[in-house]
């Protein structure tokens, strides 16, 4: 019996070994998967800023706007639909190889009352995070159980994908798309006003886990000594409030969030209610109801940046010549450049 | 719990290694618990029903016993024949209700409702309890034999519900005879690593079977019969043929998990399948499919009719009742009876038709025994057992007749279309290496008893086969949410 244990033991451990190192031929070979290899793991570059959250945050903050304009490193690690809980997770992996001393986190994603996130939007981050401790948490807390295999070893859940296998399958590389730091923003507009925004008192409670993983960040900023800036990113909230899982007055709910980050002594900066200073136009500077498009994200950026740049103390990278002369080269051929000599969207 | 489940896959193992850590007292208990939890986790409302099918037959068996005991032989064999019967009326009765009752209800009122009586067709609400037949089939055998003196009442109630119950075969057999079965809880078992190690073999092949081969070609059957007005010819028959290897690799490879896992234990269960496309009649495929099946009705049934040491008239008519109750057994619609009592119908007209085939033989001058009248004999029975097939994966009666007119309809599969029928190219030649790996492997099984080669090879090749086919199946499966997840087709029956 106990030979057939042990056996049966070592089986299973030479089974999940090949399934492993076969789950990066099956993951889907997407940009959220480059920008997290290149900025996780493959850049040793130092960011000052990291910028952390959800679409919102992938499309909203260009680190290219934040280096031309004030000479700030920074990456975005967002993507599309990140719960809150898996950019907790993620940010403890930036840290394990940078050591920003600015983390922007972005929280619409605190609305969603689901105990979890959608699996294929999780997916896009977790399947990106090499196994290690933390992953194992990440999967734990971030993913239903019936799930958990599938995330260790996301050769399970994609094992389909054997009769659709590309060369870029076996052959991808990501240092391609370095030179967006992460950045990517949509090219179409609007053509609507935000009829969501209300000035409004009112206020409404953050679902438990959200909160909990609010004071999580807060924790960790402590921890690992970098300062915590919580942001929210301009968005008509008419279909979040109407949506299923989610709370149903998003206005109200970063009401509370103002009143706690104030009680925490932790910034907070409400993009969405500064839509007039940074000289947004709803209908031109959003890719859809919730998304800025490039104009808007290089408007927004430069706004945000200015911000960062009055309020915090950054390093001097002038000095650094491979670093600045590469960051430049990186910017020439960056969506920001584009937005400024005119070729964005055409 | 599906034996294609993450659940089972950690429920398997840790049954296992606590069966065989208990005292001996305890292992029946251990076992029955866990095949209860087995069972009430499709739902816990089965539970009830299993334990009323299992009390009834027990208590029947012990009644019978009595009867045995009586001295006047008169009121012993009516003393037995009651409580024989009211264990069939009971049992029977439980099936009826959860099976058939909204079926004869239809039925009924399709009947009385035009002639002005009325028939109350409210169907009756209740889940169809997974493998309610089987498990039934499986009790009704318990009291048969204690009637018929084969075998002494059980007197240890929670060894009888483990005989009902056994988890490996509890949903979807084999149906075991008690006087096979039930001696075996009794006995001491002790670990072999041989046995242990064939039994999980038997397994991965089973779920080659189901996962790799029978869920695949289900991609294809799903799409041509879910839409029957929609193909021609060239789709149907291949979704047919699909099908003939679906339900096989579905129900042979459930078998095959079911007789490992309980090899594993160390029980002994039946041979289920035997290689039933090389059958070279309606009569040897019956002797090769659904073996336990096919043996409960020629005991319980088919020689209680009067089998064929009767006259030919009564033999056909004994031939076509059987089959037609099988058909029944399987599901409660028409379809389903017109495909047992098609099989009926072969074995009647192959009886009938006998003289004539051997005198055609003669005319044609072709050996019996030739490989080619063995050769085409195999292909004739596929061909009939295939058709009989459309009617039952057909989700009506009506589908399967618009699928065989629309076999006649030509249909143009050059640009492609081929492999827009719920398999892609890639997918579409995996169907078709899995079925040559089926046939294959049944083929090489016939002399040769092929668990014993491989357990024979060197460490290395055996650990490489081992792990290839656990690869094979992890990757190539049809399983995870981009498939529809597909319960084992004989779950329903």
């Amino acid at each position: 019996m106990k030979k057939l244990i042990f056996k049966g033991l070592l089986f299973l451990t030479v089974l999940t070994l090949i399934l492993a190192s076969l789950s990066n031929l099956f993951i889907y070979k997407i940009d959220h998967r480059g920008k997290l290899l290149e900025g996780l793991y493959n850049s040793d570059d130092p960011y000052d800023v990291v910028l952390m959250g959800s679409s919102h945050m992938n499309g909203g903050i260009d680190p290219n706007v934040l280096w031309k304009q004030y000479g700030m490193t920074s990456f975005n690690y967002a993507t599309g639909g990140q719960p809150i809980d898996v950019t907790y997770y993620l940010l403890k992996e930036v840290l394990k190889q940078h050591s920003p001393s600015v983390v922007v986190v972005d929280l619409y994603y605190l609305g969603l009352t689901n105990e979890y996130g959608e699996t294929g939007f999780i997916s896009n981050a977790l399947d990106n995070i090499r196994f290690s401790k933390n992953k194992i948490e990440a999967i734990q807390n971030c993913t239903p159980p019936n799930e958990w295999i599938n995330f260790l070893l996301p050769a399970l859940k994609y094992h389909f994908r054997w009769s659709s296998l590309k060369s870029v399958d076996f052959t991808y590389d990501s240092s391609s798309i370095y030179y967006l730091k992460g950045f990517s923003a949509g090219t179409s507009r609007y053509g609507k006003q935000d009829v969501s925004y209300a000035d409004t008192d009112k206020k409404q409670e953050i679902p438990e886990k959200s909160l909990s993983y609010f004071y999580k960040f807060i924790q960790l900023s402590k921890e690992k000594g970098f300062q915590l800036v919580f942001v929210n990113m301009p968005c008509d909230y008419t279909e979040s409030d109407r949506a299923n899982g989610w709370v149903n007055d998003c206005e109200a709910m970063f009401n509370t969030v103002a009143d706690l980050c104030q009680k925490e002594n932790i910034p907070f900066v409400d993009l969405c209610d500064q839509m007039d200073e940074i000289g947004l136009d709803f209908a031109q500077d959003m890719n859809n109801s919730g998304h800025l498009n490039v104009w808007g994200a290089y408007k927004t950026s430069s706004y945000f940046g200015k911000y960062l740049k009055q309020n915090f103390t950054f390093a001097d990278h002038q000095s650094d010549s491979e670093l600045t002369a590469r960051w430049n080269q990186d910017y020439s051929h960056s969506l920001a450049a584009s937005v400024e000599n005119g070729t964005a969207g055409t | 719990m599906s034996f294609a489940s993450i659940q089972f896959l950690l429920f398997f193992p840790l049954v296992t290694i606590l069966y065989f850590a208990l005292p001996h007292r305890l292992r029946w208990l251990w076992l029955l618990g866990a095949s209860y939890f087995f069972y009430m986790s499709w739902n816990p409302g089965y539970g009830f029903l299993l334990a009323a099918s299992t009390a009834i037959t027990y208590y029947s068996g012990l009644l019978i016993g009595k009867a045995q005991r009586l001295p006047d032989p008169v009121k012993s064999i009516k003393m037995k024949k009651l409580w024989v019967t009211a264990s069939f009326v009971l049992n029977l009765g439980i099936l009826f209700t959860f099976k058939y009752l909204n079926f004869f209800t239809g039925i009924f009122s399709d009947i009385f409702t035009p002639l002005g009586i009325p028939v109350d067709r409210t169907p009756f609400h209740l889940l169809l309890p997974v493998g309610i037949s089987f498990y039934t089939f499986q009790a009704l055998s318990y009291t048969v034999d204690v009637y018929r003196g084969d075998l002494k009442p059980e007197r240890h109630f929670g060894k009888y519900a483990l005989f009902v119950s056994f988890f490996p075969q509890l949903v979807a057999g084999p149906i075991e005879k008690s006087k096979d079965l039930l001696h075996q809880f009794s006995e001491k078992h002790q670990f072999h690593y041989d046995r242990a190690r064939r039994g999980l073999l038997l397994m991965l092949w089973g779920y080659f079977q189901k996962v790799v081969v029978a869920d695949r070609l289900g991609q294809l059957v799903n799409t041509v019969y879910n839409n029957p007005g929609k193909y021609g010819s060239a789709p149907i028959a291949i979704a047919s043929i699909f099908f003939a290897f679906q339900i096989y690799c579905d129900f042979a490879g459930y078998s095959n998990i079911a007789i490992g896992a309980a090899q594993v234990l160390g029980f002994s269960l039946t041979t289920n399948f035997r290689r039933p496309y090389f059958s070279r009649s309606i009569k040897d495929f019956w002797r090769r499919w659904h073996i336990t099946l096919g043996a409960w009705f020629r005991d319980y049934l088919y020689i209680p009719l009067g089998g064929n040491r009767c006259s030919s008239a009564r033999h056909c008519f004994n031939l076509f009742i059987v089959f037609a109750v099988c058909g029944l057994w399987h599901g409660a619609s028409f379809s389903f009876i017109i495909w047992g009592t098609l099989h009926g119908l072969y074995q009647i007209f192959g009886l009938l038709l006998k003289p004539a085939r051997q005198k055609a033989l003669t005319i044609l001058k072709l050996d019996p025994d030739s490989r080619l009248n063995h050769v085409m004999q195999t292909i004739f029975t596929f061909v009939l057992t295939d058709f009989a097939w459309i009617f039952f994966r057909a989700n009506t009666v009506q589908d399967a007749f618009t699928l065989i007119g629309g076999l006649f309809r030509p249909c143009d599969l050059s640009n492609g279309a081929l492999f827009s029928l719920g398999l892609t190219k890639p997918e579409f030649f995996a169907a078709l290496i899995g079925i040559a790996v089926v046939l294959a492997v049944d083929i090489l099984s016939r002399n040769a008893d092929l668990r014993n080669r491989l357990l024979k090879k060197k460490t290395a090749f055996r650990w490489a086969a081992y792990l290839s086919a656990a690869i094979l199946i992890l990757i190539f499966g049809v399983y995870g949410s981009q498939y529809t997840a597909q319960q084992f087709i004989y779950f329903q029956f």
